[in-house]
């Protein structure tokens, strides 16, 4: 009695909110159970609409992607939560940085796992942007019409590792400032446009990063390789659905078609 | 003096609604794709894998600490050696080999133009394994060949660049 009682004020309450003017004016269709409301949900949430309504069994199977690609784009995801976290404590200056890093490490509430989070998912970043690209490559999903996507997808390799780069240099650490002047002094070897890279680069004439080389990595990357990347990754996104989504696994190979099509003829001579 | 325009067929506007491929007409023998809804078919499989991608992060990270070396001071003298980040090691392996215009500069540019250029070189339009044997191969000594220099110079070198064994504890820095 008095649990359908309950059962009636929680169906009323659900009701009254779904019928209200603040959850229509959010949700224009209801939850998403039937085919249309399936379909409503992806074209009218921003956050879902760069999924298709409906997607290949074949190329959906984990197996067959490995989510390698949805999981470099998680893992930036995480690297802009916690690097925002970063930013409210870390200054770049030659005379702070170090100091900064050490408080986010001891004193700053959730600094430590936060700044780990930031280090072991930059790690992971590379290595499954890298699995992304040889898995591609094995099935072969480069090929027209996703030239230019894999194009795209090259340019993200390489941003995902300058981002890893710049990030390298900011706790100004023995190893990380010797790592950066190990780097960019291979620019000095490069053919006509060398010496001016390594200014650029370093920010000066020095020959060890300074103060000028750490407000310069540190731009590049709190700000413009994300930033960068970001549009890469819209375009990344909005090409696999142009270029008709994902490609799907291999098809088998003409001789080996043919093969099957001769022995299943020769079977039914054979049995005929 | 101004008129009020009135809406005529000469003013109308047009929208384009959509633009049909021609393929898209003419394929008609093209069978059905065997298809599911993303939602909530993909989406719970994205989902799973970012709660996966969480835990083990989480756990990562309570675990194991991100290095912070010595502040750097510039009078303070170099270690015996300076490794890059592990993903430049195989480059930095490179470098022991060969000049630093060739190791440094040339090789890296050359891969990467070499990548971003592939699906223009490689014109077999066959996806199959079976019909891409040289293309599997040579991608796969590549990858190889980069693991490879990439584990000797993470966990195979040490001051001064020497050959070290892994046990003898000269490793990278994550």
């Amino acid at each position: 009695m008095s649990s359908s009682a309950k059962r009636g004020v929680v169906d009323q309450v659900t009701t009254a909110v779904k019928s209200s003017q603040i959850w229509r004016s959010i949700f224009r269709h209801g939850y998403p159970d039937t085919p249309l409301n399936q379909s409503l949900i992806m074209m009218g949430n921003v956050f879902l609409h760069l999924h298709p309504v409906k997607v290949s069994r074949q190329a959906m199977r984990v197996t067959y992607t490995w989510c390698l690609g949805g999981i470099s784009f998680f893992l930036f995801l995480v690297l802009t939560i916690t690097g925002v976290f970063l930013m409210f404590y870390y200054v770049p200056a030659e005379s702070q940085a170090y100091g900064n890093i050490q408080t986010i490490q001891s004193a700053i509430a959730f600094g430590a796992i936060t700044r780990n989070m930031h280090r072991w998912a930059a790690h992971l970043m590379v290595i499954s942007v890298s699995l992304h690209m040889i898995r591609v490559f094995y099935h072969g999903a480069y090929k027209p019409p996703r030239e230019f996507n894999w194009v795209v997808g090259v340019v993200l390799f390489l941003l995902t590792l300058l981002l890893s780069f710049t990030g390298y240099l900011l706790p100004w650490d023995q190893i990380g400032v010797l790592a950066i002047q190990v780097g960019s002094n291979m620019a000095n070897y490069a053919p006509v446009i060398g010496d001016a890279v390594h200014r650029v680069l370093i920010g000066g004439i020095d020959q060890y990063p300074t103060g000028n080389t750490l407000i310069r990595f540190y731009t590049l990357h709190v700000l413009f390789l994300p930033l960068v990347a970001a549009v890469m990754m819209a375009v990344h996104f909005w090409r696999i659905r142009k270029d008709g989504g994902e490609a799907g696994p291999p098809p088998p190979a003409r001789s080996d078609v043919e093969m099957h099509e001769a022995t299943t003829t020769a079977r039914e001579l054979v049995t005929r | 003096m101004a008129t009020t325009t009135t809406p005529s067929s000469a003013q109308k506007r047009y929208r384009t609604l959509a633009v049909v491929k021609q393929e898209a007409i003419t394929r008609v023998e093209k069978q059905l794709e065997d298809s599911v809804f993303v939602w909530p078919h993909l989406l719970i499989r994205e989902f799973l894998a970012a709660v996966l991608m969480s835990v083990m992060l989480t756990v990562v990270s309570l675990a194991i600490n991100a290095p912070l070396e010595v502040r750097f001071n510039i009078n303070f003298p170099p270690p015996a050696v300076a490794k890059a980040p592990w993903y430049f090691l195989g480059l930095q392996e490179l470098l022991h080999y060969f000049p630093p215009t060739l190791a440094g500069v040339l090789l890296p540019t050359f891969v990467l133009a070499g990548l971003a250029a592939l699906p223009y070189i490689d014109n077999n339009p066959s996806r199959a394994f079976n019909d891409r044997k040289l293309s599997i191969t040579l991608f796969t000594m590549f990858v190889v060949f980069f693991v490879v220099i990439t584990v000797v110079g993470s966990f195979f070198r040490g001051s001064g660049w020497q050959w070290f064994w892994p046990w003898q504890g000269e490793f990278f820095n994550l």
